[in-house]
């Protein structure tokens, strides 16, 4: 703006006198202007014309004003400007375009990414450009996702009007995710390292009825507009996200997709699926059905909170490999599910449960996939006791004494060791799969723009993953940077000080450290102390398509948020963080035991 | 003293070794005094006119003590009951008849994790479980014979088990052998009809100490009455039992078709039997196109004769036209009924030197030993056989008789601790 604004009195010390005849028509209405303002004295042509550029500046600020489009629209000033004869071509609106009325290219002027009621007349302009919508997928009163591309490589798109019958909607260019479509890039012939296809979601909460077919608009820089026309998909919220997600995590791109998918989300598809997701998470555990089978311990030490998704057979399995164990009648059992399709199947699970293995389980039935932090947070609300266990489904015991040495260690160990602390977990070969975990950051170069642009990504990884089993160093009772979400042994007070788990995280994902995370920034350091479980990871829940999306969006949202402290303090294997310190009582020698040892190990307990 | 019987099938419904077994045990533990068996036969819903409406479990044919238990909506993945009235149905007839003993002769149909409700029921009685085959450690039917090549399996590994069956992951098998061993862990005794079945199990990691051997008994279906013929050759041999692929038919065809290329075509083979729809698509395949072909042949010059099924009471019959009997078993052969009654009627057993044969079997003295799975070495068995003068007649001296029912109830008396029931304790030993 200040730089237009100089070449514009730049030449206006040259042009004056010229100008100033064609302004006369105005001056009246300028000079009434004027001596409304209290100046008895008459404007000079100087201050009339200065008055008289800043209304236009008003009318069309340069942040709108598509600069290419005047160009092309009028030659002359093209020439005018190679020719040096004018600073720019808004200079030169501003100084004759305007009076001259001089065509100037059009675009959408309504408020964009929101929903709006439907004008009276919708703009249709000639198809200009190769282009098509290929899914326009409507949730009325939660979102859309519209997929396409179109040949905008010499006029960028600027945004997108849908336009019902009802309501019309404008998406602004920015927000949306511009993706390689190699299907565009053989139908136009073209060789250049150009993203044709464009994804776009936004999150609304009122509006997006469905009644026939659309006319879309694709509006790109220099006034092109391309219209079509469309019948929009309906579909229920879930599979509005689950499409989108899908969408996400399979789409092309020049470069690193993970890079670029980070930059994408950044510029507002990363936001809108955000919103998207809360309202439903919101919906969905707003109601719960719960039930209790089997009879319940009156006072329960603990609570075990297990997060069912896809497979009803952990509620069994666990209730098997768990029942009967030293201690394991001092703990209440709560399953909480997102998959409501196994409502039915894991309500007589649990009856036989009780029946069979004496087990008293409280399921929580949600009405559909809320998240593992969500579900969580809803089952832990309905827990009977001050100790919550989140437990993964693919988790069973190792150490048949597990859950009589957890109260132990819970029971005799110092507060702000047993606040918050998980344990060392092993896959089915014996080896050891978690010992905590830390955090690095990943530096990715994104090559949309023309040039290198670091991106910066956390990545979360287990200490001693794949070890083996008696490796010391990730087994001894310490203070972690995080520790998994599979098995978290929480004091209830703290955990919901802290708020519980993020539920902005789709589906699954890093809840686990955005809370280990919390705890640190608040104060206190997660622990892990040496009771040893299996964990078959990852073999607990279904995982499909959207589920890798959402876990991408996870990853952005983990990285926005704590990239900062990471890097102050809780970066890499050794993170140099006060909390995170060893006590000088609790360090124990990183030499693996021997044999002889090892035999000792077993009958040992944790050492908070 | 009662004693439940929980057995997969009647065997006069399905037969099968399991089954017929276990019959002979309930029937001979009623001679018994102070012993009071009853039987539960689980059965699927094939006989759909048996499952009575709203019940789960019924009686069976009039007969007093035998019930059959309607399996409805069974998990063949994990082996349990999923069918929450039928595990309440279970839990009651448990408290109903309140039995001693429950001594399990299969999961299959029933549920491993009924075992472990039986404990929870009745926590004083005494759970006995017979191995009939491998099925709690290979999920191949429990035949321990792996499926890409029909080798046989040493051990079972969660990879190793992945390898037979790829579409699974390794996971699942950690968990499946966890599953097992939990609900096995409810059982205070467990018996094997072979010697090699213990070491099998005990590698498995089942206390070794609670397993015990108990053979498997039948009545002498000869009634002393085996008919020995004299004639000039002994060169008829005679294959009885299922045709399903591990009973190994296919593979004594394969060895016909080697003597006869050879030309040796002086023997006839009777294959007494059936299920051959239970077969794999490719070994039915296989076996009916050889039959089909065999019955193109002039009568005279056949040398194998298909006779169908048969029951017990046809036995001396089709025993009476062999002079051998083939056992070419290709998995671990865990007892064969069919050696019990081939000794019956003084046949002497070419078997595959795998498992129960293996065990049962001295080669050369009673029978003879064949490489397990291989054609060629059957084939020359065969040959031997019909050529080598003498041998029958030797080997056909060194049969011992067959284990009787008495000496298998004899034997899990003891399994029962049927002495802490003195009265029963007196009596029925």
């Amino acid at each position: 703006m200040a730089q237009a604004r100089r070449g514009v009195l730049a030449a206006r010390a040259r042009k004056l006198k010229s100008i100033v005849v064609a302004k006369r028509a105005n001056a009246a209405a300028i000079h009434s202007a004027a001596n409304a303002s209290g100046n008895g004295d008459l404007p000079t042509e100087e201050m009339i014309f200065q008055r008289e550029i800043e209304r236009i500046e008003a009318l069309v600020p340069q942040a709108l004003f598509d600069e290419a489009a005047y160009l092309r629209l009028n030659p002359d000033v093209q020439r005018a400007l190679e020719l040096r004869q004018i600073e720019s071509g808004y200079a030169h609106y501003l100084q004759h375009g305007h009076a001259e009325g001089r065509p100037v290219p059009s675009a959408p002027t309504e408020s964009r990414n929101v929903m709006l009621p439907s004008s009276p007349r919708a703009d249709v302009a000639p198809l200009r450009s190769s282009g098509a919508v290929d899914a326009l997928v409507i949730t009325p009163n939660a979102g859309l996702m519209i997929v396409g591309w179109i040949d905008d490589s010499a006029h960028p798109l600027n945004c997108i009007r849908i336009i019902s019958a009802e309501w019309r909607l404008v998406l602004d260019g920015s927000q949306l995710m511009r993706v390689r479509r190699t299907d565009a890039e053989k139908a136009l012939g073209s060789r250049t390292r150009h993203p044709f296809g464009f994804f776009g979601i936004l999150h609304f909460e009122r509006g997006g009825a469905i009644s026939g077919s659309v006319t879309i608009e694709l509006w790109q820089h220099g006034g092109l507009s391309t219209t079509l026309q469309c019948t929009p998909t309906p579909a229920e919220d879930v599979e509005l996200r689950s499409t989108a997600l899908a969408y996400l995590a399979g789409a092309e791109f020049f470069g690193n997709p993970a890079v670029e998918c980070m930059g994408s989300l950044s510029q507002g598809v990363g936001t809108q699926l955000l919103a998207l997701n809360q309202a439903m998470t919101r919906r969905i555990v707003a109601n719960p059905y719960i039930e209790q089978f089997g009879r319940p311990r009156a006072n329960p030490k603990a609570t075990i909170v297990v997060c069912l998704y896809g497979k009803a057979e952990f509620l069994f399995l666990q209730n098997c490999l768990f029942a009967g164990l030293p201690g394991i009648d001092e703990y209440e059992f709560i399953y909480v599910c997102n998959s409501p399709e196994l409502a039915e199947t894991l309500m007589q699970e649990a009856r036989s449960a009780s029946l069979v293995y004496g087990m008293a389980n409280k399921l929580v039935i949600l009405s559909g996939n809320a998240g593992f932090g969500a579900a969580n947070n809803a089952a832990c609300r309905v827990a009977n006791s001050n100790r919550v266990l989140i437990v993964n489904p693919d988790v069973f015991p190792k150490d048949p004494s597990w859950a009589a040495r957890h109260l132990e260690v819970v029971e005799s160990g110092p507060t702000d060791r047993t606040q918050i602390f998980g344990v060392p977990l092993y896959y089915d070969d014996g080896s050891l799969m978690h010992g905590g975990m830390h955090f690095e950051v990943d530096v990715g170069l994104s090559l949309s723009g023309g040039q290198p642009i670091p991106t910066r990504m956390c990545r979360v990884e287990h200490y001693g993953k794949g070890a083996p089993p008696e490796t010391v160093r990730y087994t001894r009772s310490r203070p972690v940077p995080a520790i998994t979400g599979a098995f978290m042994s929480l004091d209830r007070t703290w955990f919901e000080e802290l708020g519980g788990f993020t539920e902005e995280f789709i589906f699954g994902h890093y809840e686990d450290a955005d809370l280990c995370l919390k705890s640190i920034e608040k104060g206190v350091a997660p622990w892990l102390h040496d009771i040893r479980l299996w964990h078959l990871e990852g073999k607990g829940s279904t995982r499909q398509l959207p589920h890798e999306g959402g876990s991408l969006v996870n990853r952005w949202l983990f990285s926005q948020r704590w990239i900062s402290a990471i890097e102050n303090g809780l970066l890499g294997p050794e993170p140099t963080h006060p909390l995170l310190r060893l006590p000088p009582e609790a360090g124990i020698s990183d030499k693996e035991p021997n044999r002889s040892s090892r035999r000792r190990r077993a009958a040992t307990t944790a050492t908070p | 003293m009662k004693i439940l019987l929980i057995s997969l099938y009647h065997p006069e419904l399905v037969r099968g070794g399991a089954q017929q077994v276990c019959y002979e045990l309930f029937r001979s533990l009623k001679r018994r005094p102070g012993i009071e068996p009853v039987l539960l036969a689980a059965i699927d819903p094939s006989f759909k006119a048996l499952y009575k409406s709203g019940a789960r479990i019924t009686g069976f044919d009039g007969r007093p003590d035998e019930y059959l238990f309607l399996s409805r909506d069974y998990d063949y993945t994990w082996h349990k009951a999923s069918c929450h009235a039928l595990i309440e149905s279970y839990a009651e007839f448990l408290q109903l008849v309140r039995p001693d003993v429950v001594h399990f002769h299969h999961f299959l149909l029933l549920g491993v994790d009924l075992i472990t409700l039986t404990r929870r029921i009745l926590p004083g009685a005494r759970i006995v479980f017979t191995f009939h085959e491998f099925m709690a450690i290979c999920d191949a039917h429990g035949h321990m014979l792996r499926p890409y090549d029909n080798s046989l399996c040493s051990h079972a590994s969660p990879v190793r088990c992945y390898q037979c069956f790829p579409e699974r992951q390794p996971e699942y098998f950690f968990l499946r052998e966890q599953w097992f061993k939990r609900h096995l862990s409810a059982v205070d005794s467990f018996t094997v009809p072979s010697r090699f079945m213990i070491d099998r199990y005990a590698s498995w990691e089942l206390e070794k100490s609670k397993i015990h051997h108990v053979t498997n008994g039948q009545p002498d279906y000869s009634r002393g009455q085996a008919t020995i013929e004299r004639p000039h050759k002994r060169n008829r041999f005679g294959f009885f039992g299922q045709l399903v692929d591990n009973k190994g038919v296919w593979l004594l065809l394969r060895a016909v078709q080697l003597l006869r290329s050879d030309g040796f075509a002086d023997f006839t083979v009777q294959i007494n039997g059936d299920n051959l729809k239970f077969a794999s698509d490719e070994r039915r395949t296989e076996i009916e196109a050889f039959l089909a072909k065999e019955s193109c042949i002039p009568v005279g010059e056949r040398i194998v004769y298909f006779n169908g099924s048969y029951s017990v009471d046809q036995l001396a019959t089709r025993m009476a036209s062999v002079d051998w009997c083939i056992v070419p078993s290709i998995w671990w052969e865990i007892f064969g009924l069919v050696i019990s009654e081939a000794w019956m009627f003084k046949r002497p057993i070419i078997a595959s030197n795998a498992g129960g044969p293996a065990e049962r079997i001295s080669h050369e003295k009673d029978g003879l030993l064949f490489q397990v799975g291989d054609a060629t070495s059957l084939a020359h068995a065969i040959r031997r056989a019909c050529t080598e003068k003498g041998l029958w007649d030797r080997l056909h001296k060194g049969i011992k008789s067959p284990p009787t029912v008495d000496s298998m109830v004899n034997g899990y008396l003891p399994v029962y601790d049927v002495r802490r029931w003195p009265t029963a304790g007196a009596q029925a030993v």
